[in-house]
């Protein structure tokens, strides 16, 4: 019974540490002014968030078929998460999203010229 | 006790992925939009993982597995499309 409840309570740790991230990576994608810096907010909530919501998950897995299961997604997700915020980061920067700067309108709307 | 901490955090995933909408609709440029859409694929993963760890089922984490395979081609394909509407748009 006491191995059980170990990992419930380590689980419930790493489930905190789930929410942390969730809500910071949430804030910060209100937050910052344009899309570059709404990317690093984003990988800290779609993919830190998501990575220890799955760890967490892999210490409750009843059994093992679930367990193995769970470490292939961790690992494919590894791979697939930070290319989709590298393609957005391409995207916008060929798009010629302009970069916010300090001295720069607090909201941006015009589009720069050659990036 | 693993069930409550199952739900709540499925609950808190749902509230990330309405935050995520709202942000999907609020985005002034199409970048802010994919932001917002790699940070649904990644949520909604974890939703279909807690599910699938919860009921015990190991064909639900298949599911979650072919669902974020999925995902990344279409945002990949998303991405595309957008780039080449763009060059489109600045020949004409």
């Amino acid at each position: 019974m006491t191995a059980m409840m170990i990992r419930e309570v380590l689980a419930a740790c790493i489930f905190a540490a789930a929410v942390l991230f969730g809500t910071a990576g949430v804030i910060g994608l209100f937050r910052f002014p344009d899309p570059y810096s709404r990317l690093q907010a984003s990988a800290l909530c779609g993919t830190t968030a998501v990575l220890t919501t799955c760890v967490g998950a892999l210490l409750l897995a009843p059994s093992w078929a679930v367990a193995s299961r769970v470490i292939v997604i961790i690992i494919f997700f590894l791979f697939s998460a930070p290319t989709g915020s590298h393609i957005v980061a391409r995207f916008a920067w060929n798009a010629g999203t302009p970069v916010w700067r300090p001295d720069r309108l607090r909201t941006l709307k015009g589009r720069r010229k050659a990036p | 006790m693993s069930g409550m901490l199952f739900t709540s955090m499925q609950w808190f995933m749902v509230f990330c992925a309405v935050v995520c909408t709202v942000r999907l609709v609020l985005g002034p440029t199409a970048a802010d939009r994919l932001v917002a859409l790699n940070v649904m694929s990644g949520i909604v993963l974890a939703f279909l993982v807690l599910r699938g760890v919860q009921q015990g089922r190991h064909i639900y984490l298949d599911v979650a597995l072919v669902y974020d395979i999925f995902g990344f081609l279409g945002f990949l394909a998303i991405a595309r499309f957008l780039k080449d509407r763009l060059e489109h748009e600045e020949e004409s």
